[in-house]
């Protein structure tokens, strides 16, 4: 099941990128727009920063223990 | 053909006769039949402004309808028709009739067309919505409950002095464009980005909402931002500050999503991120973004209800309200519908295409795109992953997958679950289907927005680039899947400022100050006592005076020279005299002169008056 999942998942990976290169751009309002398959990066490299950024900040003095108010 | 009346007063006068209905299936019939009966009224509510009633000189207008007020009055009561169905076996009456309240003051707020009636439906709507948190009766939800409703007292009086300088200014009370600059338009705008939840000013929310009742939580998500950002779309389009404001609000919501371990805490955070989208579009003020935030407000309700009924439905079959306390539990098979449909909810509010989260976000970062702000448009599109990332990812596979992690030990106990009440599924399907339905067909939804649209979602690009967004967040968040379990901790968040430092103010009041009060009390006591024993009889003042001065005098000579027997003798004499002319009470007859004393003064002022009198006649 979770191997068909995996397949599933690096195959539209694979072709939503494949598309992007293909298609044409209509409107570049930006010079990034022009990099080839950009949201793919700032997806993955976007979703690493949330992850690391969050946990740095709460583990760094926003997260207290649970009966910190009380 | 029937009378159309304004659609607050149908709720409110359901708030009042619903306690009233006894029998418990007429009463569900009646909760739900409220909210069909509003919205036929809807339909039949033409264009323009009416309902006008004068009121000491002023014009209370209930009925500006038009596209703006009309697309957010017809979401507000279709959500009220879904949040009644989930709430249909609560038994409390009580509950309802706080919701009735809640949404019917919304509805006033959406179709007021001056800004007394506006002050007067958000007050309602303030104090009737602190009820649904109440109603949980924990303590946590009582004391969230009232720092809930301080926090909305507080934006409520920055609003009301906002409206009476504004009023008093230019004279005009009317709801509409009010130009930003100046004292007026500052505090009712922070009046209203108080409810909007901006930062600093969103802790109420994340601290609140998660406490309330598992059905009060759905109607809380829907009507307190939203008509926050229907009167910002009214009062405030293209103000700067709010493009900045609301995009480092949706980073901020994801940010501290990340960290959250209540399920409906986290989800709450996620309305913060949202409405951030809603606030900048409002910000950046061009008609597209107007639409965008229009129709993000019309989505955003109806899947974060379907997010809320979802959470709370596991909540309410488990008692669990914990990531911690849920993962590892393999819930997915005792509540796979439950699952499903809460999926449709995340799917849309990451935007995936076909799901409704699609149609109206995207108008909001193409309309920063089109005005050339990298900035707003970067953040606003980070915020998108971080959304995907925990609601449609993190959150789901925490309650119903998620594993334990390595090295600790799950409990025993097999958690209790099963599918939720029947209403509860069925308000959950048709809030997945309207999601699905506007994310399909657009053109429902863009047809009702305030201005034409010339928006496509649907083209190669968007769906593609969403599409690659999405996936590779997943990808990231595949890596990650261990580091992103709930912890057990809080996350200190602005509320911090009240919280703490209200203690301190607590122990200030009742320690120092406590003690100033006794000290003066007993001072002002004391002299209160010695006025009392003089005035026994004041005629002997002088005598009691003398007296005094006298034995304290001898008192110093006699300690100056040294005391024997004989001097302490004579002291104790003078002391017992004084007690004796102290104790002695007034007695009119030791005193009666021969003539009454007010008879002399009489005649001596009749003889300085008759003098004058006769020197004058000179």
């Amino acid at each position: 099941m979770s191997k068909i999942l995996k397949n599933i998942f690096f195959i539209s990976c694979g072709v939503s990128i494949l598309i992007g290169l293909f298609i044409p751009h209509e409107h570049v309002h930006f010079w990034w727009e022009k990099i080839p398959a950009f949201d793919a990066i700032f997806g993955f490299f976007g979703c690493i920063l949330i992850v690391l950024g969050s946990k740095a900040i709460g583990h760094h003095g926003i997260q207290k223990d649970e009966d910190y108010y009380d | 053909m029937i009378d159309i009346v304004p659609p607050a007063f149908i709720f409110i006068l359901g708030a009042i006769l619903l306690p009233l209905l006894r029998e418990r299936r007429l009463r569900q019939l009646f909760q739900l039949l409220i909210p069909v009966i509003a919205f036929i009224d809807l339909l039949y509510m033409p264009k323009g402004t009416y309902w006008v009633y004068n009121f000491l000189g002023y014009d209370l207008i209930l009925g500006r309808v038009d596209k703006l007020s009309m697309c957010f009055g017809y979401v507000f009561v279709i959500v009220a028709f879904l949040g009644m169905t989930y709430a249909l076996h609560v038994r409390e009456a009580g509950q309802h009739t706080a919701a009735f309240l809640y949404i019917g003051s919304a509805l006033g707020v959406t179709f007021a067309g001056d800004i007394f009636t506006l002050f007067v439906f958000w007050e309602i709507m303030a104090v009737s919505s602190v009820f649904l948190i109440w109603y949980q009766r924990d303590k946590g939800a009582l004391d969230a409950g009232f720092r809930y409703i301080m926090v909305h007292i507080f934006g409520g009086c920055a609003l009301l002095a906002g409206i009476i300088i504004h009023v008093s200014n230019t004279g005009s009370t009317e709801f509409g464009l009010i130009e930003y600059g100046g004292l007026a338009s500052q505090l009712i705008l922070l009046g209203f980005i108080i409810n909007a939840a901006v930062p600093p000013f969103h802790a109420w929310l994340s601290d609140s909402y998660p406490e309330a009742t598992v059905t009060g939580s759905v109607f809380l998500t829907a009507f307190t931002t939203k008509s926050a950002i229907y009167v910002l779309l009214r009062t405030f389009p293209g103000v700067e500050i709010l493009v900045w404001l609301g995009a480092i609000m949706a980073v901020y919501g994801v940010a501290y999503a990340v960290l959250e371990n209540d399920i409906r805490r986290l989800l709450a955070y996620h309305i913060i991120s949202q409405v951030g989208y809603m606030v900048a579009g409002v910000g950046l003020g061009i008609e597209m973004s107007m639409n965008g935030s229009t129709a993000h407000a019309f989505c955003h309700i109806l899947y974060k209800a379907l997010l809320f009924m979802g959470a709370g439905a596991v909540i309410y079959v488990t008692g669990r309200r914990k990531l911690t306390d849920l993962q590892g539990r393999s819930l997915y098979k005792k509540m796979p519908i439950t699952l499903s449909l809460y999926m449709i909810g995340g799917f849309s509010i990451s935007a995936v295409p076909l799901f409704n989260g699609f149609i109206s976000k995207t108008m909001i970062i193409a309309a920063s795109a089109e005005l050339h702000r990298p900035i707003i448009y970067l953040l606003l599109h980070l915020a998108s992953i971080g959304t995907f990332l925990h609601t449609g990812l993190k959150l789901p596979y925490g309650i119903w997958f998620g594993r334990v992690p390595s090295g600790e030990k799950i409990e025993e106990e097999e958690i209790e679950a099963a599918e939720p009440p029947l209403n509860m599924l069925i308000a959950m399907a048709m809030a997945a289907f309207l999601c699905i339905l506007t994310g399909v067909y657009p053109k429902i939804l863009y047809n009702i927005l305030p201005y034409t649209v010339h928006y496509h979602p649907y083209t190669v690009n968007h769906v593609v680039g969403m599409m690659q967004l999405l996936l590779l967040t997943a990808g990231a968040f595949w890596l990650y899947i261990d580091k992103l379990g709930g912890e057990s901790k809080v996350s200190v968040d602005t509320d911090w400022f009240y919280r703490k430092p209200g203690v301190l103010l607590l122990w200030f009041v009742s320690n120092p100050m406590q003690d100033l009060r006794l000290g003066l009390q007993s001072f002002f006591t004391k002299m209160v006592a010695n006025v009392a024993s003089l005035s026994k009889n004041p005629i002997l003042l002088p005598e009691i005076t003398a007296r005094y001065i006298h034995l304290k005098i001898i008192n110093r000579l006699y300690q100056a020279s040294g005391i024997d027997n004989d001097k302490l003798t004579e002291l104790k004499e003078l002391e017992s005299r004084l007690a004796a002319v102290k104790e002695m009470r007034y007695d009119e007859n030791v005193y009666r002169r021969p003539i009454g004393l007010g008879v002399l003064i009489a005649i001596i002022f009749l003889f300085i008056y008759g003098l004058i009198y006769f020197i004058r006649l000179r």
